[in-house]
């Protein structure tokens, strides 16, 4: 009996952490997302915006978060060791790193901003809270909803599993009063991919002027 | 209280069976241990060059001498092409990787796809469903405290040493902590027919970064003129 109680209690104490790891999908379903409340220079610089994510997307780019995690299939990877999750995408370039060993962010006097911006993270009961600074202004920067990353912007993400674990729901909160007149919240529902999911590579060529004529030319040509 | 202090211990075991297996997590990063002044001079000292077929030597010069002519910006440094495997594992920074019992995955700063080791005892794909791929498909599985990693189903590449990677290459790898997990030693063998007379192996050590080392991101802008250029200025004619 003394046994069982024991066992529970040290499983327990080691299943604090949802494990979330594993291959995750977007699928028709699986985005809810309000229009933001922006300030009226943000509104103003809508255009601007759409131009410059085109321009990183027609010269491949590193594109950054929260565009990344808008592709489909994401990999998480849980470390066994607790101290950090990782999440891979289709595309090359930078991979997210979500440290949770329990650092602060780096010194913003010393920090390069950058397209995913520094990432720590800790477990609130079943919950992953991701706290985001740290951006630059490389790669996609509008963000769904309305607005875009700046270096001002602060980004707050919650996962959790949901439906027994089929699913993956990630609560965004963007803040950044320049951006917007109040914090922009939006959720992805992201389904468990299939046992034997692979990753993909989804390739990049400046140099293909086919692909620059589609992008760049008038539809249909 | 002996007894349950002997029950909690036999509790604590059956949780932590997988902690034999080795923990590769973290960051990790090359020295220069034997004085070659360059990343790319250790592999001078440290890696056999690969016994590959005449035809291949001659594709080597070519590109050698083109080089020495002035032709030192390759077409994929400028327009910012994907790397392949294994450059990322000869790159001067650092890279990372990240673990559970089912895969593991390689993260770098360069512009590359991370590499997925899969570990769920799946095999490869069939050869009809096999996607070429620039880090190509790695399974791996635990031989004691090393990990064995096979791969293939590359599109193309080289390896230093003057290797060269297509299609039917085929590469097996160790990957070992050693001197206490301080350092972590990657054993590589590459074979094809089709480039080599031998296999072609060699090892490369990687030293464990520092608590709290975290990830750059390197930019790479086609766009940018200075991008077209060269960091070592060619002859001038």
């Amino acid at each position: 009996m003394k046994f069982y109680f024991f066992f529970a209690l040290v499983q327990f104490a080691f299943a604090q952490s949802p494990d979330l790891s594993g291959f995750w999908e977007l699928r028709f379903d699986s985005r809810n997302v309000p229009a933001a409340s922006l300030t009226t220079d943000a509104a103003k610089m809508a255009t601007e915006q759409r131009e410059h994510d085109a321009h990183a997307i027609r010269w491949c780019y590193d594109l950054g978060v929260p565009f990344l995690m808008g592709l489909s299939p994401i990999d998480v990877i849980q470390n066994t060791s607790g101290k950090e999750i990782a999440i891979t995408f289709p595309y090359r370039g930078p991979s997210r790193h979500i440290y949770a060993d329990g650092r602060k962010h780096v010194n913003p006097d010393v920090f390069d901003p950058s397209s995913s911006g520094d990432s720590i993270g800790h477990w609130e009961g079943q919950t992953l809270v991701v706290d985001t600074v740290g951006f630059s202004e490389e790669g996609v920067i509008g963000i769904p909803g309305g607005g875009r990353r700046a270096s001002t912007s602060h980004l707050v993400e919650r996962y959790r599993l949901v439906k027994g674990g089929q699913q993956l729901s990630i609560t965004f909160t963007w803040d950044d009063a320049k951006i917007f007149t109040q914090p922009h919240t939006y959720e992805f529902r992201y389904y468990r991919a299939p046992k034997g999911t692979e990753a993909r590579e989804y390739d990049c060529n400046a140099s293909d002027e086919e692909r620059t004529k589609f992008l760049t030319g008038p539809p249909g040509q | 209280m002996k007894r349950t202090i002997l029950l909690m211990a036999a509790a604590f075991a059956a949780l932590g069976q997988n902690s034999k297996i080795p923990d590769l997590s973290g960051y990790w990063e090359r020295h220069d241990d034997v004085g070659g002044g360059s990343f790319g001079g250790i592999f001078d000292k440290i890696i056999p060059k690969a016994e590959l077929k005449p035809e291949v030597i001659e594709q080597n010069r070519q590109i050698a001498a083109r080089q020495a002519a002035g032709d030192v910006v390759a077409f994929g440094s400028k327009w910012c092409l994907t790397s392949s495997y294994p450059f990322f594992m000869q790159h001067s920074a650092a890279w990372s990787i990240a673990q559970n019992e089912n895969e593991i995955v390689q993260v770098h700063e360069v512009h590359a796809f991370p590499r997925h080791i899969y570990l769920d005892g799946r095999g490869h794909p069939p050869a009809a469903l096999l996607n070429p791929s620039t880090n190509g498909h790695s399974i791996g599985h635990w031989e004691g405290d090393t990990l064995v990693v096979d791969s293939l189903g590359f599109i193309s590449g080289g390896t230093p040493g003057g290797g060269k990677i297509g299609p039917g290459t085929h590469l097996t790898e160790r990957f070992r902590l050693i001197e206490g997990g301080k350092k972590l030693s990657v054993m590589f063998t590459w074979t094809d027919p089709a480039f080599y007379l031998k296999p072609h192996s060699y090892e490369l050590q990687y030293y464990r970064s520092e608590p709290g080392t975290y990830a750059f991101e390197e930019y790479c802008h086609a766009d940018d003129a200075k991008q077209s250029g060269s960091v070592v200025p060619p002859p001038q004619k």
